[in-house]
């Protein structure tokens, strides 16, 4: 039974990809991002935007001796992590999180969500993790600052 | 005489049947829905939602949020309400408007078309009561059916970020609104709406809306976004105590829809009605050969999306126009159809278009983002031509321009195995030097319901600095500003630079 459910879930996972594939290219360009890099921060969840066109998670992140910073994380519309598994209400204020995500090449706290993990183990794709190849090079990969 | 009279219509309907009448004919008898189509306007635009003219019981906690969204609302600070920057009213929210709206009929689906802001909904009727949410919106998801003349609509899935009324009356998602619409003797449409929601009010209520008809009254392509930026409400409100007047038409305006009569008295075989969706995902904008000047404005974008910043085009600004149907769809689309009109309600860039059959565009055409579409039927294709656009719209997100020379014809044909195919020529000499040609296949869809695409303009004010506007009028008036600390984050209307 349980491989008939991972099966029919990779199937779903495939069909998602190829959903979203088509949706980052019809929305808006991905160049903000750098898909050539993964960072992976751990906080507690501050809010929780779903809303068109872009969702996004914001995540206070602290560290031993440095003031908290506010990470912005984009995950897609709502219409998009349905697809991928969502709901509204799947993250809420206050959940303790790990995210792998792909970050701005600005150098600033934001960046696309790849994975997100909860504290019992669960996990839940974003945009980026669940496309098969990053989106096309429209930019040049700049270093980001700062990762 | 007369209660008698009323008391022996059932059973002169089933008399009607047994005498071998049709079901059918019966059914006509007894349930009108043809009665309810067409355009209504708000008898008024109520800013407060009562309970028959008594206060809705609220919880204490609910209450307590309806006196305060009441306080802000009094010093002029609406930003508890989603409409403020042009986010979805939700139900019943949008029926507090002041904007007409047209109620459509195609085959199981009934559809609401408001004229505020392109937003519709639409109901599946006789359809089975609905238990899988896949995630709240707006306008929830609704199930209809008639109960003699009366429309009785059922509708869960209710978000809980918007306000039932313009003052703020809160709800939980766990809301549930029952509507029963009817026409009134004296030819006015009255909307009985039930709530229940026990997180929010301590037992149901109710709240009677009325709406009349007015021949110059039009549903239009109404863009909120660019009202805002015009300095304008995002809601237009009538002065209080008068009436709402009907949003007249402009003058190059075609003429309304065939009227709810003749919709229904001439009926023919709907080829394209129903619920569809793309055979497959994927890119659908072919390499367009550009003139020069096109040429020099997608060079431009890329590199400005090469320096990393973020495009902005008609589409992310919410104001995408009828070409973002015909190049970026991959979501569903609802076609209505009757020998007069079809319309077609687009899920995802949400769009409502009118297809007017057998008719020519109008002389002086009102440029606008949906432009003016006339249809024909060759054989079994229907052949759509678009002309009157306003040269705000892009073919994809490397931002391929359009101009007002934007010329569009589309086939849609119904393929044997009962697909559809649609064909889209794009010409528009002033960018592209050979028309682009889109090939698309579409199929019956397995839901049962549209999804629902609320676009709001909802920039963060980090981006602004990193963003690049392909046009000035795709620059948003509203942005997110995040919340110091633990504080939650909230949109702030003014001037953005």
């Amino acid at each position: 039974m349980r491989k008939i459910v991972s099966c029919s879930l990779r199937a779903m996972a495939w069909l998602a990809s190829a959903a979203v594939a088509a949706a980052a290219h019809a929305h808006h360009s991905t160049a903000e991002f750098d898909y050539t890099t993964q960072l992976t921060i751990q906080g507690t969840v501050k809010e929780v935007q779903w809303t068109n066109p872009h969702s996004y998670i914001q995540l206070i992140v602290e560290e031993e001796g440095k003031p908290p910073v506010e990470w912005s994380v984009e995950i897609g519309s709502p219409a998009i992590n349905t697809a991928l598994g969502w709901k509204k209400t799947s993250v809420k204020r206050g959940d303790k999180v790990t995210m792998l995500l792909s970050p701005a090449r600005n150098g600033k706290p934001y960046g696309t969500l790849r994975k997100l993990t909860f504290e019992d183990g669960r996990e839940l794709i974003g945009v980026a993790g669940s496309m098969r190849s990053p989106p096309p090079a429209l930019a040049p990969a700049t270093p980001a600052q700062g990762k | 005489m007369r209660r008698l009279a009323l008391c022996l219509l059932p059973l002169l309907a089933l008399q009607l049947a047994a005498c071998g009448a049709r079901p059918d004919d019966a059914a006509k008898v007894t349930r009108s829905p043809d009665d309810l189509l067409g355009i209504w306007v708000p008898d008024a635009a109520p800013r407060e939602l009562t309970a028959n003219g008594a206060p809705p019981p609220l919880t204490e906690d609910a209450a307590a949020i309806y006196a305060e969204h009441k306080q802000r609302y009094a010093a002029g600070d609406s930003g508890y309400d989603p409409t403020t920057w042009c986010a979805g009213p939700g139900l019943p929210r949008i029926f507090t408007m002041a904007y007409p709206f047209e109620i459509r009929r195609s085959g199981d689906y009934l559809a609401f078309i408001y004229g505020w802001y392109r937003w519709f909904r639409v109901v599946h009727l006789d359809g089975p009561e609905i238990t899988e949410i896949p995630t709240p919106t707006t306008l929830g998801y609704s199930v209809g059916r008639f109960e003699g003349d009366t429309l009785v609509i059922r509708t869960v899935g209710l978000i809980d970020t918007t306000v039932m009324d313009a003052h703020g009356l809160p709800h939980s998602d766990q809301l549930v609104i029952t509507e029963q619409l009817r026409v009134l003797p004296d030819g006015r449409l009255e909307n009985r709406m039930t709530f229940e929601d026990p997180e929010t009010f301590t037992r149901p209520w109710e709240t009677v809306l009325t709406f009349h008809r007015d021949p110059s009254a039009r549903v239009t392509d109404d863009v909120c976004p660019d009202r805002l930026a015009a300095g304008e409400p995002a809601e237009r409100v009538p002065p209080e105590g008068t009436t709402v007047a009907a949003s007249p038409a402009p003058a190059s305006a075609p003429a309304a829809p065939a009227s709810s009569a003749s919709e229904g008295a001439a009926p023919t075989t709907p080829r394209l009605a129903g619920l569809w969706e793309p055979k497959f995902f994927g890119i659908l904008v072919p390499e367009a050969k550009f003139s020069p000047l096109g040429q020099q404005i997608v060079d431009r974008n890329a590199k400005e999306m090469a320096s990393g910043r973020i495009m902005h085009t008609a589409w992310t600004s919410c104001r995408p126009g009828a070409i973002s149907t015909m190049t970026m769809p991959r979501e569903r689309i609802l076609v209505m159809e009757s020998p007069e009109e079809i319309t077609i309600l687009y899920e995802m860039p949400r769009m409502v278009r009118r297809i007017r059959m057998n008719a020519e565009h109008p002389q002086n055409l009102e440029p606008s983002y949906v432009g003016d579409s006339v249809g024909r039927w060759e054989g079994d294709t229907l052949v759509v031509d678009t002309i009157g656009f306003n040269g705000y719209g892009e073919l994809g997100a490397h931002g391929q321009p359009t101009s007002p020379q934007l010329h569009t014809v589309e086939r849609f044909t119904r393929a044997a195995d009962g697909t559809l195919d649609i064909e889209v020529i794009i010409t528009d000499p002033e960018y592209y030097s050979e028309p682009v040609r889109i090939k698309r296949g579409w199929k019956p869809s397995e839901s049962r319901l549209p999804q629902e695409y609320d676009c709001m303009e909802n920039p963060r004010e980090e981006d602004f600095e990193n963003a690049y506007y392909m046009r000035d009028r795709y620059r948003p008036v509203c942005a997110r500003v995040a919340g110091k600390g633990m504080e939650l984050s909230r949109m702030v209307c003014g001037k953005w630079e």
